[in-house]
């Protein structure tokens, strides 16, 4: 043991006997530490930002459908059958989960918007003006009017869907729908907003009416809606959260089934895995660069230490004990690195967080799969990122060290002194 | 299409008897393309032919019924126009077919309304016809190559069975339509029409047949989707007269609007 904290001695010493080089090498790690950690926050917020422009604009985390209602999307399926359920209590019960943070219902119908002058066929959404801002940002969209009373049949289109109708704000718009009961529901609505996502299929198609108005237009009780969205605590947790709501909701006599937004939008949650899979591609590169400049530096170190090294052996060493002082040094460089990156990278890790480099006014965004990205770079803290980083950046230091040790060890002292 | 002609508008359905007799008279000796084109000329002397019918409309699907009492009038292949009587809650609604477009006049909201494009394959008034159909229907014998398939006996009764191939550029959604007509009379059994895939989409059987105006029609239309075998949609005719006096005016929007 005191054999051993000697060698750290040593090896600490060594790594000062050339200051300028232990810390140009030492803060090579350190950025590298410093760039992995950006890089992987960056890719998180990027990825937080599609799930949640993904989520929050429209499907919320957690949804809950009658189980013959997907894929089809019948208008007779509701959840509850053609009886429907008694949505104050079905609502109270999936809010009384834990880890469900907001409920919401809805009902949907396809139909026809008519102007005066143009008629689009539409995809009509009835919303519960009060709890559906706390799920959807749809209704947060507006770009000009005001939000939806109900009772007073009054409707909410897409920016596009005014522009191809021609509406104004005020004006009268005829909804035709199919009713459940077979018959042509229709009736005058009040223009009251238009909203814009910057996703066309949506500003193009939906118009979005009180819940009430709309099943009055099709023709059904207050108790039939097709769907539940709900926001949960935490995402990424959507399955697992979908998995304990659809055991909670098992025991009642409504079958339901009950999907997460990774159900929901397969391609989107493909892609999230994606982006955490290519995380780990950043920290191979980032260090895979830094293991052979590190590994350059202590091979030069050890190479000008020849002569020591045989010293050392000539008065008994074990080979080993020289091997062994050089790994020390990569490991303490890596942890006057790690300190080190640490200590640039929480500062600015912050101050990204808190003020995101908004690109609006350079580079416009781009939507995927129904999920738009604006491009505005966050970056999102995490626990993992930096301990994976922080372990990447260890193992890159004792790793670079492990060839310089070797090469160390084969040191022929004879051969060495004689200066042979 | 084809259906809609015969139920929505009879003068097409009587159009249509003459195609298929002298069709079948002339198809044997003659080449097709011949056939075509006396099918062609037929048609146009038929055009501006009128007729006027009250018909019930029953609907039955997985999830609802229901029966609409309907006038129904029509001028040549171009125009015709179907107003609903009862039940009082409908009462009013009407479809109107001038050409390749289609309006519908909601009575509750006091505004006509032009199907767009989009919704030409929707459901009309909630029965398993299209709005498409309605436009179709005046265009079968330019977009169908016509052949028979069959001639003979079929349960005790002489009959023709044709087949319809869309002519390549033809913009329809079947991809093919099987017909049998009885020999005797010349009328119609039933319609098959099958997707692009050959696989049957929807039956159309005749029945009931009995002399309405001047001419014997069949009275009775029995449509059902092939994949729902339990939803149909029967039209029944309860008058239906020709030749009365109508002309192109009648069939606007104003008259669309106008309740009766």
């Amino acid at each position: 043991m005191a054999h051993d904290r000697l060698w750290w001695r040593i090896a600490w010493r060594n790594l000062w006997r050339n200051r300028l080089r232990t810390l140009i090498t030492a803060s090579g790690l350190a950025f590298g530490y410093l760039g992995a950690v950006l890089m992987v926050g960056l890719s998180d917020g990027m990825m937080i930002e599609l799930i949640e422009n993904g989520t929050r604009l429209m499907l919320g985390e957690v949804q809950v459908h009658s189980e013959d209602y997907l894929p089809e999307r019948n208008m007779h399926h509701t959840i509850g059958g053609y009886e429907g359920t008694d949505l104050e209590v079905f609502l109270g019960r999936i809010a009384s989960q834990e880890d469900v943070a907001t409920v919401a219902p809805r009902l949907y119908g396809g139909g026809l918007l008519s102007s005066d002058e143009e008629t689009q066929a539409a995809l009509l959404m009835g919303v519960d003006p009060d709890r559906e801002p706390r799920v959807s940002t749809l209704l947060s969209r507006l770009v000009s009017g005001r939000a939806l009373v109900t009772g007073a049949n009054e409707i909410l289109v897409g920016s596009e869907m005014a522009e191809q109708l021609g509406a104004v704000l005020g004006g009268e718009i005829v909804v035709v729908a199919p009713a459940a009961d077979g018959s042509m529901g229709n009736d005058l609505f009040t223009l009251v907003g238009t909203f814009d996502t910057g996703i066309p299929a949506i500003d193009q198609s939906y118009a979005l009416l009180a819940l009430p108005d709309l099943q009055f237009l099709m023709a059904m009780g207050p108790d039939r809606i097709h769907e539940v969205a709900m926001t949960v605590g935490n995402a990424q947790d959507s399955p697992r959260i979908a998995g304990s709501l659809g055991d909670l909701l098992a025991d009642s006599e409504l079958p339901v089934q009950v999907s997460s937004w990774t159900d929901l939008r397969p391609e989107l949650a493909d892609m999230v895995s994606l982006m955490n899979a290519s995380h780990f591609i950043i920290v191979i590169v980032v260090f895979g660069m830094a293991v052979f400049g590190v590994a350059n530096t202590m091979l030069i170190g050890t190479f000008e230490r020849r002569r020591e090294f045989a010293v050392i052996r000539a008065l008994g060493t074990a080979p080993i004990g020289i091997g062994q002082t050089v790994v020390y040094e990569g490991i303490v460089l890596g942890v006057i690195s790690l300190i080190a990156g640490a200590l640039i990278t929480w500062p600015i890790l912050v101050w990204w967080h808190n003020s995101p480099l908004d690109l609006t006014t350079i580079i416009s965004g781009f939507s995927v799969s129904g999920s738009q990205w604006r491009p505005i770079l966050r970056v999102e803290y995490s626990v993992d990122t930096p301990i994976i980083a922080g372990l990447g950046l260890f193992l890159t230091s004792i790793l670079a060290a492990v060839y310089p040790a070797w090469k160390a060890t084969r040191v022929p002292p004879a051969d060495v002194l004689a200066g042979r | 299409m084809h259906c809609v002609r015969r139920h929505l508008t009879v003068r097409t359905l009587a159009t249509h008897l003459l195609n298929t007799s002298l069709l079948v008279s002339l198809a044997s000796p003659l080449q097709a393309q011949t056939a075509r084109e006396i099918i062609d000329r037929v048609d146009r002397l038929l055009r501006g032919e009128s007729s006027r019918g009250r018909v019930t409309m029953e609907i039955t699907t997985e999830h609802w019924s229901r029966s609409l009492e309907m006038e129904v009038w029509s001028l040549g292949v171009e125009h015709s126009l179907v107003r609903v009587q009862s039940p009082a809650r409908e009462a009013g609604t009407a479809t109107l077919k001038a050409g390749q477009e289609v309006w519908n006049y909601l009575p509750r909201v006091d505004r006509t309304i032009k199907v767009p494009p989009s919704l030409m394959m929707g459901s009309w008034m909630g029965s398993h016809f299209t709005n498409d159909d309605l436009v179709k229907e005046s265009r079968i014998v330019d977009d169908y190559d016509f052949e028979i398939s069959f001639e003979g006996e079929r349960e005790g009764v002489d009959v023709w069975e044709f087949q319809l191939t869309p002519r390549p550029e033809a913009p329809v959604v079947w991809g093919r339509i099987d017909e049998q007509v009885r020999k005797a009379d010349l009328m119609p059994t039933w319609v098959r029409y099958y997707d692009e895939d050959g696989q049957l989409v929807r039956t159309m059987t005749f029945s009931d047949y009995r002399t309405m105006g001047d001419r014997l029609v069949p009275a009775s239309m029995l449509v059902t989707p092939a994949d729902k075998p339990e939803e149909r949609t029967l039209l029944t005719y309860h008058e239906l007269d020709f030749g009365i006096s109508l002309d192109e005016s009648f069939f606007s929007l104003r008259n669309l609007r106008a309740r009766r």
